[in-house]
């Protein structure tokens, strides 16, 4: 097999000696010592509640933690004697663990947990972030059950978020993604989520792990090729997502996100062209929460990069951009700050015309995605004023008919795509 | 003396006819020196053509921005000037070894000469390329890091890069081809060493007040002021 390759002898090893299960929950680590534990006992609390006849493991795959977060691991597997709270399962659940790098990376520590779900015939699959501190039992069921019990192959996370969390996701990712690949699916950029023994034998079978979008958000291709594969997708909600604690990069985000989506883009160009329209996907539990808390953030700084950005990458933004779009941007640059509003319309017609610039490859793929994020911000800004008063169900309606002119402009995306820069 | 005279048209008539007959054979063996030479040209051009359509130059020099040079200079795009100037660098060789086979006295060491600058010449076209091409993809790479960044005069610092790959990549070009040496050698350390000199007093009396902003923003409790993105996942 293709996976012998790559998988360490050791961890060949654990997995033959733990044979076939039903059920396998991946932790990928990288010095998690500090929230491993909690992880744990979340992971196997719900194994033990709500999946007691299932075979399961636990699978840690770590990046060679320098705090010791896989021998923490494989420890406090040797003293569990009973499962949390006093609940034993009926089966014993496994735990193994491997080093897959020395230096972390996305892709490889999914590309190893899909193989191991491959090799232990796996009907489920979660994957769980020790990062997230708010873990609950509940995640994990809700994001085994859908796939296990409903045959579902991909289940992507809901999130409760409060208003001002998740911008790029709600103005560029999802309604992008929907529009696209067209299925209504909010969150294929996510941390937890859950997929079936046959999409990791698809994925498995694939060339790419060795791609650079897919090694940087290898979960996002994994949904983008169950939706194109036609399997059955759906999502579930866990819960509040909880802000990291340290300031984002945005251009790294972008890069990781926006970089990966359009090349997802061009690798399953045969796979969207045709199609139109977006169908709803199997929700459990509510489809969105949006809380009303959060302080809006600063609106000047974020113009004042938005009106810098358009004047100086005026060569770039040119020669990514229609010339009508680039003259629509430049003006409202110009506009005072109170009346600055950026039309959704001209949001969608920026993103197509730089999906097809990167498909054109009009200048180096990676420029090219670092060049929208000044536009990104005025977005954002105009967002950020007309919201700013906003109740949940307002914001959902722009969110929802954002969505829409992303379906309804599709047919300039495909012509652009098809067309000659 | 009627017989000298007749002796002398007769030894310079035979000495033009021997000439003729020395030079003809020599100016046929040099037009078909030529010939084959304008085959081999086109052969190579052929070659190399289909070799960097293969190998993508075009889209690579389009993604550098070396193509947009090249079309505001009205020149063709990478993978045909290369070609074409690997015909016309073949090409010239050619000629110069048949001009050789000539004969003509005090032209031989000149084309000798010529002839040893030629693969420094497209040696120093390759430089110059190379330079054009790192100087766009560098230049454009500041340019983004230093607006998304926020900081103030990104085109100064994309243009100050530029400008040394630029001076840098002149001065090895004309290095190469051996074109006043020292000159180009003392020009370019002025030119870098007046480059650095004016950044050194730019920062140190223009940029005080930014310096000490920086060290403030940075080392105090202004820290916490810093811009925070909104969360975008």
């Amino acid at each position: 097999m293709a996976e012998e390759s790559f998988l360490a002898d050791d961890f060949l090893r654990q997995l033959m000696s733990v044979g076939e299960v039903d059920l396998l929950v991946g932790v990928p680590t990288y010095n998690n010592a500090t929230t491993l534990e909690q992880t744990l006992y979340s992971v196997e609390e719900s194994l033990c509640q709500n999946f007691v006849r299932e075979r399961a493991v636990i699978l840690n795959v770590d990046a060679g933690s320098p705090d010791e977060t896989r021998q923490l691991f494989v420890r406090s597997g040797e003293r569990r004697d009973a499962g949390p709270g006093g609940l034993t399962s009926l089966r014993t659940i496994h735990r193994i663990s491997c080093e897959y790098a020395k230096a972390p990376s996305n892709g490889l520590a999914l590309h190893n947990i899909v193989a191991a779900v491959d090799l232990l015939r796996a009907k489920a699959c979660a994957v769980i972030s020790p990062t997230t501190t708010n873990l609950t039992p509940s995640w994990v069921v809700n994001l085994l059950r859908p796939v296990y019990r409903e045959s579902l192959d991909l289940v992507a996370p809901l999130y409760a978020r409060s208003r001002f969390q998740g911008l790029l996701v709600r103005d560029l990712l999802y309604p992008m993604s929907r529009a696209i690949f067209g299925q209504r699916i909010r969150e294929i950029y996510c941390e937890e989520w859950g997929f079936s023994g046959r999409l990791a034998s698809q994925c498995l079978e694939k060339d790419a792990w060795r791609e650079e979008a897919v090694r940087a958000r290898p979960e996002a291709w994994m949904a983008i090729t169950a939706m194109g594969a036609g399997l059955k997708c759906g999502q579930s909600f866990l819960g509040p997502k909880m802000a990291p604690p340290t300031g984002t990069d945005i251009v790294e985000v972008f890069r990781q996100t926006v970089g990966n989506f359009f090349w997802c883009m061009e690798t399953n160009q045969a796979q969207w062209l045709n199609r139109s329209n977006s169908q709803p996907v199997p929700t459990f539990g509510p489809d969105h929460e949006l809380s009303l808390d959060g302080i809006p953030p600063s609106q000047e700084k974020i113009f004042d990069l938005f009106r810098s950005g358009v004047s100086e990458l005026e060569p770039i933004l040119a020669s990514i951009l229609a010339q009508d779009t680039h003259a629509q941007i430049k003006a409202i640059a110009l506009s005072d700050r109170s009346k600055f509003h950026f039309a959704g319309e001209l949001w969608v017609k920026i993103l197509y015309e730089f999906a097809a610039s990167y498909h054109h490859t009009v200048l180096n793929r990676d420029h090219l995605v670092q060049a929208l994020v000044p536009l990104y911000r005025g977005q954002l800004c105009s967002f950020l004023l007309e919201h700013a008063n906003a109740s949940a169900e307002a914001m959902e309606e722009h969110s929802e008919l954002l969505c829409q002119e992303f379906e309804r402009q599709k047919p300039y995306l495909v012509e652009r795509w098809q067309g000659k820069h | 003396m009627k017989e000298v005279i007749i002796q002398g048209l007769s030894q310079a008539y035979s000495n033009l006819v021997r000439m003729f007959a020395e030079f003809l054979p020599r100016l046929l063996v040099m037009l078909v020196i030529v010939i084959v030479g304008l085959l081999v040209a086109y052969v190579l051009k052929a070659i190399l053509r289909a070799v960097l359509h293969v190998t993508r130059l075009d889209r690579l020099s389009e993604e550098a921005g070396a193509s947009r040079f090249l079309r505001m200079a009205a020149l063709p795009s990478m993978t045909e000037l290369l070609s074409r100037s690997l015909f016309w660098v073949t090409w010239s060789g050619f000629i110069l070894i048949g001009i050789s086979v000539l004969g003509v006295a005090g032209l031989q060491d000149q084309i000798s000469r010529l002839f040893l600058l030629l693969p420094a010449i497209f040696v120093a076209i390759l430089i110059l390329f190379l330079g054009l091409v790192t100087a766009n993809f560098l230049s454009r790479a500041a340019l983004l890091a230093a607006v998304n960044a926020g900081y103030t005069s990104p085109k100064l610092l994309s243009w100050s890069i530029r400008f040394v790959i630029w001076t840098l990549a002149a001065s090895m070009a004309l290095e190469q081809v051996g074109v006043a040496r020292q000159t180009v050698l003392a020009a370019f350390s002025i030119v870098f060493g007046a480059l650095m000199l004016g950044l050194a007093i730019a920062f140190g009396l223009g940029g005080r007040e930014l310096a000490r902003e920086f060290l403030e923003r940075n080392l105090s409790d202004k820290k916490k002021e810093k811009y925070e993105e909104p969360q975008p996942l």
